[in-house]
């Protein structure tokens, strides 16, 4: 059930003694990111001396193009390295550890062009994602009984999971044949099969109809309402002031404000930055 | 009328099973997991010396097959280690490089005493353990209107076993293949990264399927020298685009492609020598010309397939292997 | 451990380079190789540069469309056969035996020009029809591997399984004190640094074949910026063939000899240059193939030498896991 939200700039409330400035510490942050510095050749594309995530909320990270966004999220989620930085998830260092091992420690991701593996059916997709699976040892695969029940209890899991994201009547289909949109809603609910704590979103709303945008709001503030942390890239300023209880802009690399989504919004800092870059976007919309 | 009795024959004889091993070991690598193993000769090679080189030290049948896998197994796992972090076409041209050089080295002079060097070794150094095991008389048995040995070389005990081992490999590759750990090479083939956000250890899956296709591919050539002999020649770049073509035909990732692909072509190829043979008089085409002729259709063959039927006769088009 | 792999990895370059230098020096100077070793260094670079020749043309392809050409070894055959006609049956009995050797730089020349046409043809009649269908490369690759094995059988047929010589004289080498040279081998070489001087020139300085770096570079910005893509890759294939068949004639003058598969045997060592110098780089293959060439050759002072060619694929695939971007090549563009 969507659970309503309030359209009142209110502050969600473990956010309320926060400074509303780059680096601002939060009162229990479950990643902590510190001195990243990732060049390519002579262009700086990050350079973020601290950010912290809070647990159990909304943020999300915007900027204007080449801001840096979707390289600090491959960064933090291993599917780049830097020359330097070092950041934690739960205390525990994720600095040097692969794509994979990010993962399974619990921090999974959505990429911004769709991977939803097309040759593989919808519920082929979703029980993918499931983590621990025993069948997946070469010598354990030889012998069903030692998978059969993992893989139901698996595949009850992706069904639920179908559902709640209206995919179920196509979980035979091959996820080649979806729309974009469902693709985007397939990736999110496939990401969800491993129970991650925090669910990383590179602009889940790219390329998807307006008429499903809704929805995926819904879903992602169902997330955080189930005890889930979510960080998500968008350009959608829509989304970003509807549903996010934290906004970090970065701009050329650095973080140049932080705050809850209306404050943020009105920060001249922040609109300089999108001037000339992203001048259709109406930052002072709804105000 | 002989013939089509002989291209009968061919459907199931020993060398057909030995290719059908073969593809199905390219098959793991290719069709399941999307390697681009361009080297498989090479496993065949080491697979077939292994064995040979054991049998003549004295070990029984069971080491010289085990000292055979191992040795495709390292090999998998010395091509992999480079290249299973790098770009498709990386492991193309690293496992063609490494099947030529286990191809020269087995040429080589340096090696004779072990190898047989430019000769190879001959088929009666070391088949007299596995003829030995064979419940069959050793003469010349008929079945209907076809005639083999008990015992000796392409024998009919050699021909059930090695399409025994066929029917085995098949039920193998079924059984991984509808398995989670078929499913994460799946992933794999199509989208490495979508893999790894997924928490899976791509390049540990990768290394698996190499080497279990390799281990494959090693009985395959342990199946061909047990029929014929241990020559490097015969187990160059045409046959591992000879298996391509079998396993594309067949139909890649499919259970039934690598049998299907290899009983068909094989004795399609051995009908058109056939009749290149007998309606062709020997100055406008000789024997050997005829062989050059058959492997032009090969070659044909291939560009034919995946040019209008990539998914070959019992693949399915829309879980084409091939990435563009 | 790891920093130090890292730093290796960093300065991968000048370290192989300095290994390579000390290792050469030691062979020159070590009582055991240093009276061989001048020798098949001079042997190793003729090698290697017509080696260069040949596999320029297999660069350009990859550069400009992606496709790694396992025909571009017929190719190379292609240029040996087609001269060997020539010369037999047409030129050299039309003129007097004391011009033979002008019937076979007539026969050489044609055999280039007629070869440049298949490159010609091909592009028009498959790999660009191929490239239309949205046909992606790893499916072209292997469309290009049953050419390969249809042309060499082809071949076969036509000319049968022995060796041929394309030129039947027997000429004194030249003798330059610690080194011999045959006139063949020196013609070659001449040839070969004049064609390969061609082709830098043409890269470097034409508009055309700055075009053409710029395709190889990034096809999609250079057809933005306006150039026509699909006339450079044909003329890619044009000069690849061209080369490819300069390089086998000269390479046949050299090994005194050539049979239906001698472009086949070197296709993997053809790989290994463009490989070693930089997938898509063409002045990278040129510096592939002349290690690659040192290499084999040197590798006969303490190696068997019919492992000459194993010795050399060897190095490949060591430097493929160092630096798999190869010598000249980006580090970004690998994996």
């Amino acid at each position: 059930m969507a659970k309503k939200r309030s359209n009142a700039p209110a502050v969600h409330p473990a956010f309320a003694d926060v400074p509303h400035e780059p680096g601002a510490p939060k009162p229990d942050p479950v990643v902590v990111a510190h001195g990243i510095l990732r060049k390519f050749g002579g262009l700086t594309a990050v350079d973020v001396d601290h950010l912290e995530i809070q647990r159990n909320a909304i943020t999300a990270l915007i900027g204007p193009n080449g801001a840096g966004k979707s390289t600090l999220f491959n960064l933090l989620t291993g599917f780049d390295r830097p020359q330097n930085g070092a950041w934690e998830f739960n205390g525990h260092s994720l600095s040097s550890r692969s794509p994979a091992q990010v993962a399974r420690a619990g921090m999974v991701r959505t990429f911004q062009l769709t991977k939803a593996l097309s040759r593989m059916t919808v519920l082929e997709n979703m029980r993918l994602g499931a983590a621990g699976q025993r069948g997946e040892n070469i010598f354990a695969a030889l012998l069903q009984p030692l998978w059969g029940a993992q893989e139901e209890a698996h595949t009850e899991r992706a069904l639920a999971l179908l559902e709640r994201f209206k995919l179920l009547e196509k979980k035979d289909d091959y996820a080649g044949e979806l729309s974009g949109g469902q693709r985007k809603l397939l990736e999110m609910a496939r990401a969800l099969m491993s129970e991650p704590e925090i669910v990383m979103l590179d602009e889940p709303m790219a390329g998807v109809n307006p008429a499903l945008t809704e929805s995926l709001l819904d879903h992602i503030v169902q997330l955080r309402d189930e005890g889930v942390t979510v960080l998500f890239v968008e350009h959608d300023m829509h989304m970003v002031r509807r549903i996010s209880d934290w906004v970090v802009v970065m701009a050329e690399g650095r973080i140049i404000a932080e705050g809850p989504p209306h404050s943020v919004m009105s920060n001249p800092a922040v609109q300089d930055a999108y001037l000339g870059a992203h001048h259709d976007t109406d930052l002072s919309e709804g105000q | 009328m002989d013939l089509l009795i002989d291209t009968l024959q061919q459907l199931f004889s020993p060398l057909t099973a030995a290719f059908a091993i073969a593809a199905i070991g390219l098959n793991v690598h290719f069709g399941l997991t999307g390697l681009l193993n361009m080297g498989h000769a090479g496993f065949m090679l080491i697979g077939a010396y292994g064995y040979a080189i054991a049998t003549i030290q004295g070990a029984p049948i069971w080491l010289a097959v085990i000292i055979s896998l191992a040795g495709a197994g390292l090999f998998a796992l010395l091509l992999g280690w480079p290249t299973l972090k790098l770009r498709g076409d990386y492991l193309a041209i690293v496992t063609i490089a490494a099947a030529e050089m286990v191809r020269l080295v087995g040429r080589t002079q340096a090696l004779e005493p072990w190898t047989g060097a430019s000769t190879g070794i001959t088929g009666k150094e070391y088949k007299e353990p596995f003829e030995a095991t064979s419940p069959f008389p050793e003469r010349l048995i008929p079945v209907g209107p076809f005639e083999l040995h008990g015992t000796a070389s392409s024998s009919w005990w050699l021909t059930l076993v090695s399409w025994s081992v066929v029917a085995l490999l098949i039920v193998l590759y079924w059984l991984l293949q509808r398995s989670p750990w078929g499913r994460v090479l799946r992933g794999i083939r199509e989208d490495e990264d979508a893999v790894r956000s997924l928490g899976k250890n791509v390049y540990s899956f990768k290394m698996q399927a190499l080497v279990l296709g390799g281990m494959i591919g090693a009985l395959g050539g342990v199946s061909y020298a047990l029929g014929a002999q241990v020559h490097p020649d015969s187990m160059g770049r045409p046959t591992t685009f000879l298996i391509w073509t079998l396993l594309l035909l067949g139909g890649a990732a499919s259970v039934f492609g690598p049998a299907l692909g290899s009983m068909l072509f094989l004795a399609t190829q051995f009908l058109v020598k056939g009749v290149l043979d007998v309606f062709v008089p020997d100055d406008i085409v000789s024997a050997p010309q005829a062989e050059t002729i058959s492997l032009a259709f090969v070659g044909i063959t291939l560009m034919l397939l995946i040019i209008f039927r990539p998914q070959g006769i019992l693949g399915k088009r829309r879980e084409l292997a091939i990435n563009g | 451990m790891t920093n130090a792999l890292a730093w290796a990895r960093a300065h991968s370059m000048a370290l192989a380079g300095v290994l390579a230098v000390l290792f050469l020096v030691w062979l020159a100077v070590a009582p055991s190789t240093r009276d061989l070793f001048p020798q098949t260094l001079a042997n190793g670079i003729t090698f290697g540069l017509l080696l260069a020749l040949a596999s320029v043309g297999l660069s350009l392809v990859y550069g400009t469309t992606g496709l790694s050409n396992f025909a571009h070894g017929e190719q190379v055959t292609l240029g040996m056969v087609l001269t060997f006609v020539f010369h037999t049956m047409l030129f050299r009995d039309m003129l007097p035996s004391s011009m033979s050797d002008l019937s076979l730089i007539i026969s050489g020349t044609l055999a280039v020009l007629i070869a440049a046409s298949t490159g010609w043809i091909q592009d028009w009649g498959l790999w660009g029809r191929l490239r239309a269908r949205g046909i992606g490369v790893v499916q072209q690759m292997i469309v290009s591997i049953g050419l390969s094995l249809a042309m060499l059988n082809i071949i076969q047929y036509f000319i049968g399984g022995e060796r041929l010589r394309l030129d039947r004289k027997i000429r004194i080498p030249y003798d330059l004190g610690i080194i011999g040279i045959k006139p063949q081998a020196a013609a070659s070489i001449i040839i070969s640094l004049i064609a390969l001087g061609a082709v830098a020139y043409f890269l470097l300085k034409t508009r055309l074949g700055r075009a053409t770096r710029a395709v190889s570079d990034n096809p999609a910005l250079a057809s933005a910026s306006g150039i026509a893509v699909n006339h450079i890759v044909r003329l890619s294939w044009v000069f690849a063939t061209g080369l490819a068949a300069l390089g086998g004639i000269l390479l046949a003058l050299y090994e005194e000899g050539f049979a239906f598969n001698s472009g086949g045997r070197i296709l993997l060592l053809m790989f290994a240059a463009v490989t070693l110098g930089g997938l898509g780089q063409a002045f990278g293959a040129l510096a592939g193939a002349l290690v690659i060439g040192i290499v084999s050759e040197v590798s006969t002072l303490f190696m068997p030498p019919d492992l000459r060619y194993a010795t050399a694929l060897g190095i490949l695939i060591l430097v493929l896991l160092i630096r798999p971007q190869g010598i000249l090549g980006r580090a970004e563009r690998v994996g």
